[in-house]
């Protein structure tokens, strides 16, 4: 197979499928901590429960009993739940104890990951950060009061950098940062972003730059559109095809909507992208005709045809 | 425990017959088809035999016709290439949403060294639609290139049809087709198909050795050498021809030949395991069923699962098949003939292939109907988007 698994890693995928004993696939029922990571357009994804021992008097010493996950994606994903429920019903810990398990005790514990594949253990800590935040809101734990530093919910939002995984410029800031991350490659290996399209990896604003940035490699650029210059059609329109479909938006759209108000148009000619027209009826009197024709019937034929096209009224 | 091969479209075993005949080209026949003495008119001859026989099976063209290169790829990258090359008057290529990377991402390239490029869309069941070719093709279109038979979907495209459309609005425009799924699965006449002018396919996909592929030129079209620096193939391929793979290339064709109707008869085989799937298999797609197929493809796609973790529980029971899923692309994107397709994005991480050659056997497709619904039902119930109550994927 393609993949250079360990066997630690497919071992646990194994055990996890076929429901051995011992295995944490599942959800727990009214659970203390949820949290979820991935979405299933990205090809992963994680939803991690927890159940707590409830301290009385303290919540902040709540110990995790019970972990489990529910988990699409591929061997190292499912692994990767595996590996991390493991780690944390054996160490008996508070749920901010938990916090500890990072990405690489992941791997670590798969005995290591292909490098294209570590974002598979990124997604365990993640869902894992989430349903902390998630248990401390139940049990009214502030957590940075106690100096517990958590990104999640809303602090990630933000200007979208890969759009095939939505990745957001402050959450990748925050993972370079976090996980050390200094080539695209590392990124899209820990996090996906820029794996598929790549088109984000030099646009302005792209991986490079916000790379640069936080190396400080580079003085600050400014903020730009990252969006890229629409393709350009090529298809040529006969001029046949550009008058059906001019005559079927007048048709289809423009006529029934000026009739409605007792108004209607007629198309006079079409030369060179410039559509010649005449209001009729109760529009041919109103004052605002000529705004009409502007604004409504360009910004149909516009939408609906083709964007070069410009109206004239005759 | 016992391999049930069945990712075809990916490599073919070798026929024993084709091995056979290249035996002697790596040991006693080693000589340099160029040199002079008489001991290496052997090696000379075969390769002529060999040029001649494909020529043959591909419906009575001339041996001049045929150009041995180093596999499909070179074969599509010389006719894209060297199409260009060889007509710098015209700059816009067109070709299609559905093909194979040897060819989409040439043309891409090509666009980036200056080419205009149209992408054909394709329906739901993976056919080109053609009121979009039409409207592709303009005054400065040099090369379309179209996939015969794709390797994911096994959808068979119109390619005569197309052909004609693009010489009947001007002559000059050079068509191409991608034939490396359909060569040896479906019957290919090049005389008749009078329109194609390009056309490329490899030999491990026909039970030959990899490492060898043709490129069909018709005689009069405009192609400039893509690898230079020698005299071999007439000046239009340079590089001391691979004497073996060529003869396991034709014999590989001669035998596709005589076992077409074999090749045909899988489409049997193939939609009994569909119809197991489509009945025990809740949420799934048959990609490309509503289009003429290949006989030997066929492609599930199920919600809610991934398609790595279909392939190593697959593995667990000796069955090879492969995926469009992103964990198996080698990026991270998921099948781009798939997403053309518009293949639901629930499901489109989730596609399987199966593809079918003639040694493979009818107990071994009642082994894959038997155990594959299990594996998609226990990994749907670790799966986070999987109703169970419902049978469908749940989205919160």
């Amino acid at each position: 197979m393609g993949w250079d698994y360990s066997e630690k890693t497919t071992q646990l995928f194994k055990d996890a499928v076929h429901g051995k004993a011992g295995t944490h696939m599942g959800e727990v029922e009214d659970a203390d901590g949820l949290g979820e990571h991935g979405s299933i357009a990205c090809g992963d994804a994680l939803r991690f429960t927890f159940r707590v021992e409830r301290n009385q008097e303290d919540p902040t010493k709540d110990v995790i009993t019970e972990a489990r996950y529910l988990t699409f994606g591929c061997t190292s994903a499912i692994a990767a739940s595996e590996a991390l429920c493991r780690m944390i019903e054996e160490r008996h810990c508070t749920p901010i104890e938990a916090l500890d398990i990072s990405n690489q005790d992941i791997v670590d514990f798969l005995e290591g990951l292909p490098a294209a594949k570590i974002h598979c253990s990124v997604m365990g800590a993640e869902a894992l950060e989430a349903a902390v935040f998630n248990w401390a809101q139940k049990r009214g734990v502030d957590l940075q009061k106690l100096g517990v530093e958590l990104s999640q919910v809303g602090e990630d939002e933000g200007r979208i950098v890969c759009k095939c995984f939505s990745v957001t410029e402050p959450y990748l800031r925050r993972k370079i940062r976090e996980l050390g991350l200094k080539t695209i490659p590392d990124i899209t290996a820990a996090i996906k972003a820029g794996g598929a399209c790549m088109s984000c990896h030099h646009a302005p604003g792209g991986l490079q730059d916000i790379l640069d940035e936080e190396l400080g490699r580079k003085p600050s650029t400014e903020e730009s559109d990252t969006d890229q210059p629409k393709p350009t059609e090529n298809e040529p329109v006969s001029a046949y095809r550009l008058g059906k479909q001019i005559d079927q938006a007048f048709e289809g759209y423009i006529r029934p909507m000026l009739q409605r108000d007792g108004g209607d148009i007629e198309l006079v000619d079409i030369k060179n992208y410039k559509v010649f027209c005449r209001l009729q009826g109760a529009c041919a009197d109103c004052a605002g005709a000529n705004m009409t024709l502007k604004m409504l019937v360009e910004q149909v034929l516009k939408e609906r045809v083709d964007e070069n096209l410009k109206v004239v009224a005759v | 425990m016992k391999t049930i091969y069945l990712d075809n479209n990916a490599t073919t075993q070798p026929d024993p017959e084709v091995v056979q005949a290249m035996l002697p080209y790596l040991s006693g026949e080693y000589f340099n088809p160029s040199s002079m003495y008489a001991r290496a008119k052997g090696p000379a001859r075969a390769i002529e035999q060999a040029r001649q026989s494909i020529a043959d099976c591909l419906g009575g063209i001339e041996p001049s016709e045929v150009l041995f290169t180093s596999g499909a790829t070179e074969s599509n990258n010389t006719a894209i290439f060297g199409a260009i090359n060889a007509n710098s008057s015209r700059r816009h290529i067109v070709t299609t949403a559905v093909e194979h990377p040897a060819v989409l991402e040439t043309c891409r390239e090509a666009e980036r060294r200056g080419c205009e490029l149209t992408v054909l869309p394709v329906d739901r069941d993976g056919m080109v639609d053609m009121d979009s070719y039409v409207r592709a093709l303009r005054e400065d279109t040099l090369l379309v290139s179209v996939i015969h038979a794709n390797n994911e979907t096994g959808v068979i495209l119109p390619i005569d049809e197309m052909a004609r459309i693009a010489k009947q609005t001007d002559e000059k425009i050079i068509f191409h087709t991608d034939a490396t799924q359909s060569i040896g699965k479906l019957p290919v006449d090049l005389k008749r198909s009078e329109n194609l002018d390009l056309l490329s396919f490899s030999g491990h996909k026909l039970h030959g050795p990899k490492g060898i592929g043709a490129l069909f030129i018709r005689r009069g079209t405009r192609v400039r050498p893509y690898i230079v620096g020698g005299h071999q193939e007439s000046g239009r391929r340079a590089g001391t021809e691979n004497v073996a793979y060529i003869v396991g290339l034709a014999k590989a064709c001669e035998l596709a030949l005589q076992h077409m109707r074999e090749e045909q008869s899988l489409s049997v085989l193939r939609d009994r395991l569909q119809n197991a799937v489509a009945e025990n298999v809740p949420a799934v797609e048959i990609n490309g069923a509503g289009s003429p197929r290949l006989p030997n493809t066929l492609n599930v796609a199920c919600h809610g699962v991934e398609g790595e973790a279909i392939l190593y529980e697959l593995d667990e029971y000796g069955i090879c098949a492969s995926s469009g899923s992103a964990c198996t692309s080698g990026s991270l994107d998921s099948s781009h003939v798939l997403k053309a397709m518009g293949v639901p994005f629930t499901a489109v991480h989730g596609s399987v292939r199966f593809s079918m050659s003639r040694f493979n056997t009818e107990e071994e497709i009642e082994r894959v109907a038997e155990v594959f619904p299990g594996i998609i039902a226990r990994l749907r119930r670790m799966s986070p988007f999987w109703d169970d109550e419902n049978d469908c994927v749940k989205m919160d």
